[in-house]
This record gives structure tokens, sequence and C-alpha cells, in this order.
């Protein structure tokens, strides 16, 4: 095992991992940049160096620094967390050549699947399901008619040259194909000076599924659930959960199978997520994989059991994994993803956290760096904390949440806190009729209702 | 960044003991308080090397988490450390732009670059701070005279950390 691990990183991750190496007797380095010396971990590791000043690129991205720290401090590994340099392989690489272990996969499947068309390729070899459409520039219409055909509608038609949402378009049946392609050209080619439209199986009401995979040093590949992550706003997870009220064990085996087969395909080592967008028809679709630890790994320990972060440390320093294919899932977690910001305007809340009182009690976890008197520095991300509410059924987990966020105190700044409480309250997220269109579907639902009461008034 | 409390403690502080003035950073902020005639307070945010938590009788320390024992790293020590010392006197620090290891001499065998008293001028080598195999010579970036030197030979050093107090001149 390891006698002292870096950890680059910061904040509530930076934490986690000082607590995962306590636990196993490994003395922990932080890193930080001057805006961090007053962080949690910085107090709580056992040596702190500071690396440079708050910019990301001169502190937590200065690969030279982390290095040099990791040479002064005489650390023989080195945690990347998630974000910053977690999937960066060179800086992977790098830390082999100065004879530091990296805990994660190696740069190889840090690579390929970096790479979303190599990762594509990759899974489409084992089989596994890749949401289906024409690779290149349809030529014609009656390209457009055989890829759609071979498809399945709904399809949407995309401009190459367009992107950010515009250009697209979605076309419900075959009938209805041969205006909305000639439209769609004529569009793209006005907007963007390009008219070449490419085709996509549209999913009416995805779910975000991702599954944990985690494979050790002897080959050995698992997976260990799923967790449904669909609440989001452009493209942030706020509320995740493990299991996902879609999966039968039969699909969760399914998918679960597809999981482990691209990250065996991949050689993959450590901690790894693939995820999926499953359909309302119960088909699922490959979007990416994540070669790192991810924020919502807590929902997953809870139900599991398990430690993933010292699983981390474990498989790095060369043990093999004793955990069984397919564990199932105990009970039910949700997480809130509770961010610093202003909880109309989204923007983020930086600033002197006057007041700090998260909640406890039966089932309720609490992952953060925030304490009373934190300043929350302006140059990161704006995660607060993760609160994770556990129970026998999905039915007590919202309830020990909605109590947890009801009792969670924090003042001086703004927090998100407010919109997990309408979130949980909302009736389909009740009813567990999730999709990546719930966040869009809930502000909307909000503005139409505020609407209507002023116009009344 | 501090409260208006806390600058305003400051403000006492540089009035009541006469001072020239004193200069705080923490977290990015930096708090600049001149004294004699009259102290003026400037506020800026250049996210610029801090110092370490200065030894001023203002309370810096994280609350103790709850649940857990207090921080093991002292944060406010009851006297000035040496470094916060030198600069309410006035004296430039020249802090480490670099994490590595602290050498005062070119090579082992070698003289060092300077010694206390030694007469320096801007662009001047003081020191090596080595990483990774990469000897980074340190230049001056005053005319002064070398008051002190803070780090032992060889010592690892991190970013912003205070190598020499320099009697500008």
């Amino acid at each position: 095992m390891f006698k002292k691990v870096l950890i680059a990183n910061r904040g509530e991750i930076a934490l986690r991992i000082v607590q995962a190496c306590r636990e196993l007797n490994i003395e922990t380095v932080a890193v930080h940049s001057t805006a961090d010396d007053d962080s949690l971990h910085v107090t709580y590791a056992d040596e702190a160096i500071c690396i440079g000043p708050p910019p990301s690129n001169q502190s937590y991205l200065n690969v030279s620094s982390i290095i040099a720290a990791a040479e002064v401090t005489g650390a023989d590994a080195v945690h990347p967390g998630y974000g910053f340099l977690a999937e960066n392989a060179a800086f992977a690489e790098v830390l082999g050549e100065c004879n530091l272990a990296w805990i994660g996969p190696s740069p190889e499947s840090i690579r390929m699947m970096g790479d979303k068309s190599k990762a594509r390729r990759a899974a489409a070899e084992v089989g596994v399901p890749v949401l289906p459409g024409s690779q290149e520039p349809l030529a014609d219409f009656s390209e457009a008619q055989s890829v759609a055909e071979k498809v399945g509608y709904p399809v949407i038609l995309k401009a190459s040259a367009g992107g950010g949402g515009r250009g697209m378009r979605i076309v419900q049946d075959r009938e209805s194909l041969e205006t909305q392609f000639s439209t769609a050209s004529e569009e793209a080619l006005k907007a963007f000076g390009d008219g070449s439209i490419y085709l996509e199986r549209f999913l009416v009401e995805p779910r975000h599924i991702e599954f944990q995979i985690f494979g050790d040093q002897f080959g050995n590949v698992v997976h260990l659930g799923e967790r449904e992550c669909s609440i989001q706003r452009r493209h942030q997870k706020l509320v995740e959960e493990a299991p996902s009220t879609a999966l039968t064990p039969a699909l969760r085996e399914e998918m679960g199978r597809a999981a482990v087969d691209l990250a065996t395909a991949a050689s993959y080592v450590n901690a790894g997520t693939v995820e999926f967008l499953l359909d309302h028809d119960g088909r699922f679709y490959f979007m990416e994989m994540n070669t790192r630890i991810q924020v919502e790994h807590p929902v997953t320990e809870i139900v599991t059991g398990l430690d993933l972060v010292k699983m981390q440390l474990e498989v790095a320093a060369g043990d093999r994994l004793t955990v069984p294919n397919g564990l199932t899932a105990r009970g039910h977690a949700i997480e809130c993803r509770i961010n610093a910001e202003d909880p109309d305007r989204f923007t983020p809340s930086p600033g002197a956290i006057t007041t700090f009182h998260p909640p406890g009690g039966p089932g309720i976890r609490v992952d953060t760096h925030a304490y009373e008197d934190y300043f929350i520095p302006p140059y990161y991300d704006s995660l607060l904390a993760k609160l994770i509410a556990f129970g026998q059924n999905r039915q007590e987990a919202i309830a020990r949440m909605e109590r947890a966020l009801d009792f969670f105190v924090v003042e001086g700044v703004g927090t998100s806190i407010p919109l997990h409480q309408r979130i949980l309250r909302d009736s389909r997220f009740r009813a567990g009729n999730l999709s990546t269109r719930f966040m869009e579907r809930l502000l909307e639902s909000e503005a139409n209702r505020s609407q209507s009461a002023a116009s009344s008034v | 960044m501090l409260t208006f409390e806390q600058i305003k403690e400051l403000i006492d502080l540089v009035s009541e003991r006469d001072l020239q003035g004193v200069e705080v950073e923490r977290s990015g902020f930096r708090v600049k308080i001149e004294g004699r005639p009259a102290p003026t307070v400037d506020t800026s945010t250049d996210g610029k090397v801090p110092a370490s938590i200065d030894g001023a009788p203002v309370s810096t320390t994280p609350a103790a988490p709850a649940g857990g024992t207090a921080p093991a790293v002292a944060e406010t020590p009851a006297e000035a450390s040496p470094e916060e010392a030198a600069d309410l006197e006035g004296l430039h620090l020249l802090r480490s732009p670099i994490v590595g290891t602290f050498y005062i001499s070119p090579s082992p065998d070698a003289d060092p670059y300077i010694r206390v008293g030694d007469r320096v001028k801007r662009g001047q080598v003081l020191c090596i701070v080595e990483a990774m195999k990469l000897m980074n010579e340190i230049e001056s970036d005053e005319d002064g005279v070398i008051e002190k030197v803070f780090p032992k030979n060889a010592q690892p050093v991190e970013y912003g950390e205070p190598l020499f107090a320099v009697r500008q001149e």
C-alpha cells in the first residue's frame, strides 16, 4: 500500500480522499492555491504545499508545480479526484516517468475513452448499442431516406455546421422527411453557409443512466449498478439517485453487461463510469465513458455498502477486486448537489458563509468542504455540498431528503437548496417520471404558473 | 477576505502603535493600510502572493468543524512570526515563485550566492530553488541589503514562501 498520497484537487473531493487515506493509514499531501489556504482538506491533510496563485492553470492544472510538490514531500502516489487533471492522459504519463503511481486507469484507456468517436467505435465493436445515425453528412434526400429507415423514426436532422442546439429539426415519420429535409438544408445554407445535413435517431424522453464499473490490475472488471442522473440543467447534474426506477432486473443485467464488456475491451483499471441514454421504449445507447471517480459516487457507495475511493487506492496499489459483479442495490439513495449560487439566476454566489449547519439524523450523509466562516473563493466551481439521503425504499429516501433540505442552514451565500426543495416536491419527480427534459419542464411550468398568477391579479 | 470589523481592527492597530503600515493577504485578497500621516485603506484583488496568516490580533482561524478535533495546523500564532515581524518593520519580502528545494549555493562545494548583510541589486541571483532536477535561479526584485534568509539550505519551500527579507535603499 502507498505510504503517502498527494491529492491533486481541491474542495469536497480532496477532503473525501483525505478521509479514505486516513482510514487506510496513508499519509496525505494537500496541494493548493493561495485561495485555498483555509480549505478544510488543507487543514486535515498531514502536509500541505502551496503550489500557486488562485487561477487553476497556475495551480491545480500546473503539472510541474504538482510534481515538484510530490518530490519535496516524498509522495509515492497521486490521486487526481475529478475534473482538473483527472482525465489528462499526459499527466498520468508524466507521473509514471517520475516514478509516481497514478490512482486511475492507464493513459491508453483515458485516451481511448476521451475521444468520443474512438469510444463509440470501441463500443460498437463489442456489441454495445450506439445511437444510430449517419456518420458523414447526407449526400441527398434518397440517402437520408435509406439511413432514416435503418435508424428508425423519429429522427433528428442536424446541420453539420450548426451547433449549440441550432439547425436541428425533428422528423416524426417517413412521410414528413422529404419536406423537412429540403427545408433543413435551405435553412442551414442560409444560417451557416453550409447546407449539409446529417441524421440521428431522436430519443424522445431519454433518461441518463450511468453504470459504475471497476477494474483491477488482474483483468477483473465488475459493474456496481447504475445511477439515474436525468435531472440536469444545461448538462450540469442536480440530483442523482440509485437505483433507477426505470430499470427492470433484466435491463439492468443487459446494460451492466454492456458496460463491463466495454471496460474490458479497454483493459480498464480502477474506477470508471459508462453513460447510456435510455429511451422510453427500453432501448439503450452508449453515450460516453468517464475515466475517473465521479461527483455522485456516494449514491453507489450507500446502496452497495462499498467505499469506492478506498477501492481506488487498493486497486492502484495492486490489490485484487473482491466485490462480485452486479451487486444488488440495497435500499435507495438520492443525492442533491448543493451549489453556492443565486437560487433564481443560477449565477455563482462566492463569499463568506456566516452560518453553516448541515443536517444529520438517520440516513443522511453530507460530503462538504464548507464550514462556518469559510470564504468561498470565486475562482472555482460552485459545488458547496453533496447531500445524500438513504432509505429502505425511494419513498423513504425522498422523505429524508426533504427533511434534510429543510434542516440545512446556510447563510451568507445563496444556495440551490430552494431549487432542490422544488424538485423534490414535484409530482413527476415523486412518481419517478424522469427524463433529461425534467428541469426544462419544471422551470417552464414554474414560469407559466407565475405568469398566470401575475395576469390574474 | 476580511470583514469590516477586522479591517477596522487593523486600522486601530496601525494608528495606536504608530506603524508605518500593515499589509494582509488572505485567499487571494490583499489589504494594505498605510500609517503616517493618516491611515488610508486600499483594497485590491490581484491574486498575488499571500503572506502566511499574519500575527495581527485578528481572528482568522476557521471554526472547528462540528464533531471534529481542532485542526492540527496552527493558524494564528500568539506573537508575530519572524516573517510578519519583518513585514511590520518595512522590510521587503522576497517569496518563492515555485515549489521546490531551496539552495543557497550554486553547487554543494561552492560559496553561497549571498550572505546576510550583503548589498544586492535588482536582477541579481540570490539562490536556487530546484524542482524536478531543474535548477531555477531566483533573482532579487529590489535593490537593498539582505537582512534575513528564512529557509535552511536544502529545505523544501512552497509557492509564496518567504525566502529573504531585504531592506530597500
